[in-house]
């Protein structure tokens, strides 16, 4: 078995646990803070950009499907090495970047919400002890668990939406549009978007099965991703109104507006709790591509863990210690906002191509 | 000059009380070679010797053997390991002058009678279980399953014990490619000897797992079969009741063997009771810690004041206490085990009430704790091939729970399942029919349609042939 395979409809499952992982945490509060009640109309958008990536990116896995080429492989062949390993290099600033923020915002809903407080090595070590579990055991071993765990979070997703319902008060997210619409446009640029959560296809398009479809069980979870981040957002705002910035741990605070949860003990905590796992996944997961972006970057396939690249991967992992996450992200993004827009946004759309460029020359090269 | 057959055997074994040679001669002088207490007397004198004693006219080996020899296991072992391997299994040897050999079947049926095996009781279905002789246990197993296709592969392993191995599997429904590795596994292994299955299953399992068992066994026939017909191969060996099965299933375990007798419906709940179980004895004890020391919000309000009452005296912290617990009834079961049936009730009840109860009526432990570690140790039961492993998930989920509260538990629990899913053994992974999900496979899984709606065989064991009527 090669142990980083997987198939398309486990795939279309762990996008839409990392889409549910991500964007349920941090983003609502932050996209409130832009433009008020209409954050849900930002997130809308943002999802629109995701969209036509993804389309590109899995036509792009489509063609690739016979050859199974990795990421760097066909760069490699397409744009030369040097553009690689610069591309390799964002890619990995991206995913630690992303990584930290994730890890940050858990951190604090551990000693916020749970009363959990440890210092962040004893709390990131096990995390970073997981991805390399994982590195160990192969992507599919996670693409399998997530499969094992989907229904388990996507019930707990739910019961966390429904939960409040009564409470919601949907005027308050009228009138629609009125922070403007350039705005709102602009915002689910600027604030989402180091949140497209298609970039681990990048690092597993080599192992991933095409038997028939690709398209259509990715497309639907992406479907059911948007229609719960949406939800959620919109169930959000609705409930805290203008409070909205001030939450920014949006699912943990939903559930406080369960009528029972005081007399009953707050049980929507145990879902929260099922959710979390899906936001490991997703720290896994990129964990997982870092890890991948230094292999190829030094162009070496180790088949165990390389304790030097896991070192590296860790030392990245504790920069939070040494910066706060909003100055880390702010130098990188006042830097990197080109560099990560082409390879986020820009880069799929030219996948394709360049899987096509890379297929001719290594049909060539075989003739 | 070469040395005679016959003539190693004696030096071999001449020296020895059981060693049993007699001269005849029926036209031509015989030897007739036994080992006393692996033949049965009586086959050993009208199989062998009776023939024989009236015959004076035999004019070689070849003929008594198609003449004389009127047991039904008769044969020419090709070479002297084969001669030895025989006369060790109580066949009865006989030699010629010219160092030719024969041997005729004459083991000794010693051993217990078929009976309900003690650890598959049902209350529907056959009662018949297996035993320690290989011979009756196939024939259980061809009982069950009268066609040709039915296979088995007969191999020896131990080298001073030369046990009989057996490799069953129905050729057209089990993939030859899964049969060939289990026999070149077998053959390959290099022991002094295989008392029981057990030891050849640690050889089979070919991601030697440190958790878990990766090899089915069963002491029921029909069990074997139904699982020989869904593709898998079925190891029988000699001295052992156990039959080994190939490929094994995570689910397997949370199947009783009594499931296929009754109604599908009562099947499904039982099974999603178990899965309960099994999933609250790991995580109960672990978050009722967690939720003490951390996150008491969660538990009700009347429940949180029944804890505090109870816990309010312990000198213990909820962790040790629940620590405590769950050792003490892992000692209590480790006994029970041990001890002669009737004074394990003994010690059960002792454990249960005398202890528990005064440990509870010492201060020493709270009421919800004994409960909580009560109620996850019977839940463990659930799982019977799989208590210990799970005890000790148990204990260390609980651990962590304790240390890190409910980040520990959610992150030991995705490790444990990513280890899980990552096991794949003859092609087949672990998990399934769930990670990777299985479609087909789902319906007898967890969840189980009624039989005649099984049309076809699981897609996680791999098979030649997909229809279940074809």
């Amino acid at each position: 078995m090669d142990k980083n395979r997987v198939s398309a409809d486990q795939l279309a499952l762990m996008y839409l646990l990392i889409i549910a992982g991500g964007k349920f945490l941090s983003l609502p509060s932050i996209l409130a803070a832009d433009v008020g009640h209409d954050s849900w109309l930002a997130m809308c958008f943002s999802f629109l950009w995701d969209g036509v990536c993804l389309a590109f990116l899995l036509w792009a896995i489509k063609l690739n499907s016979k050859a199974n080429m990795d990421m760097s492989a066909i760069l490699d062949k397409s744009v030369t090495k040097v553009v690689t390993k610069i591309i390799l290099l964002i890619f990995f600033v991206i995913f630690a970047l992303r990584t930290n923020i994730l890890l940050t915002s858990c951190y604090h809903m551990f000693s916020v919400t749970f009363d959990v407080s440890t210092n962040w090595i004893v709390y990131v070590l096990p995390v970073a002890a997981v991805g390399f579990f994982v590195i160990q055991k192969g992507f599919n071993a996670l693409a399998r668990a997530s499969q094992l765990f989907f229904g388990l979070i996507l019930i707990a997703v739910i019961a966390l939406l429904v939960s409040p319902l009564m409470e919601v008060e949907f005027s308050e997210l009228l009138p629609i549009g009125e922070a403007g619409w350039g705005k709102i446009l602009e915002t689910s640029f600027t604030r989402s978007f180091w949140f497209s959560d298609y970039l681990f296809m990048f690092f597993v398009m080599d192992g991933i099965k095409v038997k028939k479809h690709v398209y259509a069980p990715v497309f639907i979870a992406f479907g059911v991703g948007v229609v719960l981040t949406v939800l959620l957002n919109a169930v959000f705002v609705a409930l805290f109104g203008s409070y909205a910035p001030s939450f920014d741990m949006a699912m943990s605070k939903i559930g406080v507006f369960s009528a029972a949860s005081t007399l009953n003990g707050r049980w929507d905590w145990l879902t929260l709790s099922i959710w979390l796992i899906s936001v490991f996944i997703k720290i896994v997961t990129f964990i997982y591509c870092e890890y991948k972006c230094l292999e190829k970057l030094i162009d070496k396939n180790f088949a165990n863990v390389n304790w030097v690249l896991a070192i590296i991967i860790t030392l990245t992992l504790m920069l939070p210690m040494l910066v706060s996450t909003e100055t880390l992200l702010s130098t990188v993004i006042a830097w990197g906002l080109i560099p990560f827009t082409v390879v986020q946004y820009l880069l799929p759309l030219l996948m394709p191509l360049f899987t096509k460029v890379a297929l001719n020359k290594t049909e060539v090269k075989h003739e | 000059m070469k040395e005679l057959k016959f003539d190693k055997l004696n030096a071999v074994y001449s020296g020895e009380d059981d060693f049993r040679v007699r001269n005849m001669n029926c036209g031509i002088a015989l030897k007739v070679v036994c080992l006393d207490p692996m033949c049965d007397d009586a086959k050993v004198s009208s199989f062998v010797l009776q023939p024989l004693a009236y015959v004076n006219d035999a004019k070689s080996l070849s003929e008594i053997e198609k003449r004389l020899a009127v047991g039904t296991g008769v044969r020419k072992p090709p070479n002297f390991f084969s001669i030895v391997e025989d006369f060790t299994n109580g066949y009865t040897l006989i030699f010629d002058g010219n160092d030719n050999c024969i041997s005729v079947d004459t083991r000794t049926g010693v051993g217990r009678a078929i009976a309900e095996p003690p650890t598959s009781m049902v209350m529907r279905g056959p009662r018949e279980g297996f035993i320690e002789d290989v011979k009756v246990n196939l024939t259980l197993l061809r009982k069950r399953l009268k066609t040709p296709n039915f296979k088995v592969i007969n191999l020896t392993v131990g080298k001073y014990t030369n046990t009989a191995v057996a490799v069953c599997y129905i050729e057209g429904v089990a993939q030859k490619r899964i049969v060939d590795d289990v026999v070149q596994r077998l053959e390959s292994v290099n022991v002094d000897g295989v008392l029981d299955s057990s030891y050849l299953a640690r050889y089979l399992d070919v991601s030697k797992t440190v958790l878990f068992r990766r090899v089915g066994t069963t002491e029921k026939p029909d069990i074997a079969v139904g699982k020989m017909l869904e593709g898998r191969v079925a190891i029988v060996v000699d001295g052992s009741p156990m039959v080994l099965t190939l490929p094994y299933l995570f689910v397997e375990d949370m199947q009783s063997p009594g499931d296929y007798y009754e109604n599908s419906t009562m099947t499904t709940l039982s099974r999603i009771l178990r899965f309960i179980s099994v999933i609250a004895s790991v995580l109960l004890p672990s978050l009722y810690v967690c939720l003490q020391v951390y996150n008491y919000q969660i538990i009700p309000v009347k429940f949180l004041i029944t804890i505090l009452n109870a816990s309010e005296a312990i000198p213990f912290s909820p962790l040790s206490e629940m620590i405590l617990v769950l050792i003490i009834f892992d000692i209590l079961r480790e006994a029970n085990l041990r001890m002669p049936s009737a004074v394990g009730i003994s010690l059960s009840l002792v454990g249960a009430i005398v202890l528990g109860d005064a440990a509870v009526q010492a201060g020493l432990l709270g009421a919800p704790a004994v409960m909580i570690g009560a109620l996850s140790g019977i839940g463990l039961f659930t799982f019977p091939d799989n208590t210990l492993i799970l005890s000790l998930l148990r204990l260390l989920v609980t651990f962590i729970g304790g240390i890190m509260g409910l980040f520990g538990v959610i992150l030991a629990t995705l490790t444990l399942i990513i280890y899980l899913a990552s096991m794949q053994d003859y092609k087949t992974p672990f998990l399934a029919p769930y990670a990777p999900d299985v479609p087909q496979d789902r319906q007898d899984a967890v969840a189980q349609i009624p039989v005649p709606k099984m049309k076809k065989r699981p897609r996680s064991i791999p098979n030649e042939n997909d229809e279940r009527r074809g």
